[in-house]
């Protein structure tokens, strides 16, 4: 009941089921913009600091190949700056592969991250669905049984009822039963008995069968 | 055995006067008794679902709300459950029964009326035209004259 609910419960299990099912299915349904949302918010400053490490590497490269072009005397020359600019290409193009390889890998780990939460919701979701399911199975089982024991008295109630109001049939039974008592108290019955005639009779009819 | 002679002999049992009293006390019973008619039962009949089982059906609703899906309170199927006394809730046929007898009333009055002559008014307890008391009949007496 309402009234009785946990107030630190938010949701019922089944709402919270139900949530976990849409959130999962949004996820499944949209998997990038879930995966956006699960993005590392200090990416950007890991890239820019790997940047800065590469740019001072470059910077430092930059000096040696400088002081290697002043002692062979090429400083400033269209071969000093041939080497410079081949060297600023490299860099260049290991800060953009650096930088494309640490994005991508974020954005793995975001969509992985997605997938997983997006398991975990189900999960979560299913355990509150079997939750609410056992705890209402429970409430309907308790119930029933006392429901079945307030019918059991209200049987109870019924059946002294109908004793109740059987009491005149069962008082004329009882009388009844107390009349049947003085059966074959009324009545006639014939007997017959046999004389010496009969007797006589009967041994000439055995003599007379023997002799046949 | 008395000698050769023998012959039928016939021997009459009468009731004695008690038991014919008693019997006939019976039968005159046995006719106010079938006057009596049919006593309805106005107490409680099925039990009322309990706060468990009710909290168990708001709960499958939450359920089905949760899901979209349709859901129904139990009150818009089942009437109010009726407060009987020692506590015990639960629903009575006694409206419907006392609507049937109307209808047959209603319906069929001829019929109806010819049902009830045969037993008392369940109002003022005056028996019915047809019921035994109105219709007397001479019981005869024969223990009481000869087999006392």
């Amino acid at each position: 009941m309402g009234a009785s609910a946990n107030p630190n419960m938010v949701a019922n299990p089944f709402q919270r089921a139900s949530m976990a099912n849409m959130g999962a299915m949004q996820t499944f349904a949209n998997p990038g913009a879930a995966a956006a949302g699960l993005m590392n918010p200090y990416e950007n400053q890991v890239v820019q600091a790997t940047m800065r490490d590469v740019g001072q590497q470059a910077l430092k490269a930059q000096n040696v190949l400088g002081a290697q072009a002043q002692q062979a005397g090429a400083f400033g020359g269209s071969r000093h700056g041939i080497a410079e600019a081949e060297m600023a290409k490299n860099f260049t193009q290991q800060m953009a592969d650096q930088s494309a390889r640490m994005r991508q890998s974020g954005y793995n780990q975001a969509m992985n991250n997605a997938f997983t939460a997006a398991q975990g919701l189900q999960g979560a979701g299913q355990q509150a669905f079997g939750m609410g399911q056992a705890v209402n199975q429970q409430q309907m089982q308790q119930g029933a049984m006392q429901q079945a024991a307030m019918q059991s008295l209200i049987d109870a109630a019924k059946n002294q009822f109908q004793g109740y109001t059987k009491g005149p049939q069962a008082g004329l039974a009882a009388m009844f039963g107390g009349a049947g008592l003085t059966e074959g108290t009324r009545g006639s019955s014939d007997t017959y008995q046999p004389g010496l005639f009969d007797y006589l009779t009967s041994a000439a009819s055995t003599f007379y069968g023997m002799g046949r | 055995m008395s000698g050769g002679k023998g012959g039928r002999s016939n021997t009459e049992v009468t009731m004695p006067q008690f038991a014919e009293t008693a019997l006939q006390q019976g039968i005159g019973m046995a006719g106010d008794v079938s006057a009596l008619g049919y006593t309805p039962y106005y107490g409680p009949d099925v039990a009322a679902f309990s706060p468990q089982q009710q909290a168990a059906f708001e709960g499958t609703n939450q359920m089905a709300n949760a899901f979209g899906m349709p859901s129904a309170s139990g009150q818009q199927y089942m009437p109010q459950a009726q407060a009987f006394d020692g506590g015990i809730q639960g629903y009575s046929s006694a409206p419907a029964f006392d609507q049937a007898v109307d209808q047959l009333a209603m319906q069929r009055p001829g019929q109806a009326e010819y049902l009830e002559s045969f037993t008392i008014d369940p109002m003022t307890g005056e028996p019915g035209s047809r019921a035994g008391v109105n219709q007397p009949v001479a019981l005869e007496m024969s223990g009481g004259r000869r087999g006392k």
